[in-house]
């Protein structure tokens, strides 16, 4: 006690990390615990589980990547870039073509895979593409404007995507390609489901978040942020929703008639740096988020504990992943600086 | 301790924006640029891809997505595709020298405009070099009678190609540029033909930037109360003692919020009582930006302020510019 233990202490103590030199698009975890960092230069950056030390680097993409997310069987990565690409890049770090889209930008990609179901959903325009895991193109849907977000619901049932004007919900296995429309006025930025499949949440250009209950169709306006609302999640059992976008982690409650005429808690806040991205913790009640200014931390939410992981000065914080067990936490920022922060017992 | 720490202070990538009626001579100007800027490499964002010289350039085609915000102000629009796309040019590796915006010939400017006073993180990483009208000088008063449009790329501007001049007499090139001077009197116009404009004299000039605009702004002009084209004018006020910024402030916001619609651009240099910087005010339609910029260097202190728009009234823009000034009796 009375200690003081510098910032950068979990980072120096139990991460590994490397500075490469381009801005961290995307970091993800696949289900063995390799972590994968999707840069602007168009490269994957993989920290094998089984060789920390041992970076690897995959040319995924001739241009910029611009997402990334678990390939759906479990084992690597799926990646988009501005060559229209929608590649597969393994824990070796070798990377194969899924499929191509003719030069036009793959911005927005996301997966979801269990035991019987194995998705990739491409983002690229106005259409999005719903493909196996092969590569094979089960459906492609269109929208009113470009789709700036992806998201599958917990049981890989239904996908939804974020756009102008609101969002729209469609069904994997439907044969009727008709969405169920969820309408609100503005530029929708990213989206999420609840786990429990119930709400959905956008994040908004106008600073704000909108979430859908879809058992009743009530709205839920979540305004007040300082700037962009560019991260969100839900801690697992869904009581809480964590945003990013103010000097603070910004979270909404989703219980005892929550989040409609309630405050939002606020953690982390006091400096003047912005929260820039954040993921809630697999397992537990807590959530971890990087802020403008390079710095990392852990918060619990019930005890309103917080626990910094990195110092700031390494550029603001710009992709952020836990490992499915969340014992690992990825992070990467903008000028390129990419850890794996190890939180197992020891 | 961080082994690496990048410069987070790095220059903002300029962007320029390129605008005119169908068959005024965009592309033929986009080419030159492309083909001529050896060495310098740009990020190009189009509507349809054209025959377009690229080798070091990278071409971004994209489909106008223009949307309104939510935020209270009635006639705020912005481009979702270009927040969209600038962001993720930003993030990649190797720094592009500029960003060249084509708009479809029917565009309305102020969407793009817009877009860099409103997100955050484009403003904080690119800064609007200009707004550039190529007119066609033989089809100009035609353009002008029968659409908006025309008249609004080139109140927006603050470069104007005067192209195809080669097609028209000497005293019909002097009509036209008197059309220009009509809606605008605040533009660089420059003549040319097949568009061939001397490229550095377009790029990375700062045009938006105000202290030059407003600076060689010839107050002679002010005498020109005759209005060529009935719709959209310009106006400039002067004001010899400092304002005193909380005035300015509340007459402007309100200004901006009872005639925002009407007034296209509002571009001004003032000088602020106590302060020895210039401070730098712009709006597009409701949309203020406003910061200082470099000292006042000897000139008189003079505030400039110019409006350009639909139904201004002259008398009370200046009663109301004037008023903002400081009572000098009470500040001594």
């Amino acid at each position: 006690m009375g200690e003081t233990v510098s910032a950068d202490h979990i980072l120096q103590t139990r991460g590994v990390f490397s500075q490469f030199d381009a801005y961290t698009v995307s970091a993800c975890f696949d289900a063995k615990g390799n972590a994968g960092f999707g840069l602007g230069d168009g490269t994957v950056r993989i920290n094998p589980h089984a060789q920390p030390l041992g970076w690897l680097s995959a040319d995924a993409h001739d241009g910029a990547l611009l997402g990334l997310c678990t390939d759906p069987s479990g084992t690597g990565f799926i990646s988009g870039g501005d060559d229209g690409a929608l590649m597969r890049i393994t824990p070796a770090a070798e990377a194969t073509r899924v499929a191509g889209f003719g030069g036009k930008w793959v911005e927005q990609v996301a997966s979801f895979g269990d035991a019987k179901t194995q998705l990739i959903a491409a983002g690229v325009g106005k259409r999005l593409h719903i493909l196996t895991a092969a590569g094979a193109t089960l459906k492609t849907v269109e929208h009113p404007s470009t789709v700036t977000g992806i998201a599958f619901d917990a049981k890989g049932k239904r996908f939804a995507a974020s756009h102008y004007n609101g969002a729209s919900i469609w069904f994997v296995a439907s044969k009727t390609d008709n969405p169920r429309k969820l309408d609100w006025k503005g530029s929708h930025t990213g989206i999420t489901f609840s786990p429990d499949g119930d709400v959905v949440v956008t994040s908004m250009q106008e600073n704000s978040l909108h979430g859908w209950r879809l058992s009743d169709g009530q709205n839920m306006r979540m305004s007040g942020y300082p700037s962009k609302t560019q991260s969100l999640s839900f801690t697992r059992n869904g009581k809480w929703l964590a945003s990013s976008g103010a000097e603070s982690i910004v979270l909404w409650p989703f219980f005892n008639g929550g989040p409609m005429g309630k405050a939002p808690t606020e953690l982390a806040g006091g400096d003047e740096a912005l929260c820039s991205v954040l993921t809630c913790h697999p397992v537990q009640e807590a959530v971890a988020a990087g802020f403008s200014d390079g710095l990392v931390l852990m918060a619990d939410i019930p005890n309103a504990r917080i626990l910094p992981i990195a110092a700031p000065g390494r550029g603001a914080v710009s992709a952020i992943a836990w490992s499915r067990d969340g014992t690992h936490l990825a992070f990467g920022t903008e000028t390129g600086f990419c850890a794996v922060v190890d939180f197992t017992k020891r | 301790m961080p082994e690496s720490v990048v410069d987070a202070t790095q220059a903002l990538i300029p962007v320029t924006v390129l605008t005119g009626y169908l068959g005024a001579g965009k592309t033929t100007l986009l080419n030159r640029i492309l083909s001529e800027q050896h060495g310098r490499k740009y990020a190009v964002v189009i509507n349809e891809f054209g025959e377009l010289g690229v080798d070091n350039d990278l071409v971004v085609d994209t489909d106008e997505e223009v949307f309104e915000m939510n935020n209270g102000c009635i006639c705020c629009t912005v481009r979702g595709d270009l927040i969209r796309i600038i962001g993720a040019l930003m993030k990649r590796k190797g720094r592009f020298d500029g960003i060249i915006i084509e708009t479809t010939g029917l565009a309305n400017p102020a969407p793009v405009a817009q877009t860099f006073f409103v997100d955050d993180n484009i403003k904080s990483r690119t800064r609007l070099d200009a707004i550039i009208t190529v007119v066609d000088a033989k089809h100009l008063p035609q353009r002008l009678a029968d659409s908006s449009e025309a008249a609004e790329q080139i109140a927006f501007a603050d470069t104007i190609v005067l192209n195809k001049i080669d097609l028209v007499t000497p005293a019909e090139a002097d009509a036209v540029e008197a059309l220009i001077r009509g809606i605008n009197r605040t533009a660089r116009i420059i003549r040319a033909e097949k568009s061939n404009v001397d490229i550095s004299a377009l790029l990375n000039q700062g045009a938006f930037d105000l202290s030059r605009v407003l600076e060689h702004l010839p107050s002679f002009l002010e005498t020109d109360e005759h209005s060529h084209n009935d719709d959209i004018a310009s106006m400039s006020f002067e004001a010899k003692r400092p304002l005193d910024p909380e005035k300015f402030n509340a007459w402007i916001g309100e200004l901006l919020a009872q005639k925002g619609q009407d007034l296209l651009r509002t571009k001004g240099i003032l000088s602020y009582e106590g302060d020895d910087r210039r401070f730098a005010f712009q709006a597009v339609h409701m949309i203020a930006d406003g910061d200082f910029i470099g000292p006042w260097k000897g000139e008189e202190r003079t505030s400039r302020i110019v409006f350009i728009g639909r139904n201004l009234n002259r008398p009370q823009l200046r009663r109301g510019f004037e008023a903002c000034q400081a009572d000098s009796k009470a500040a001594d």
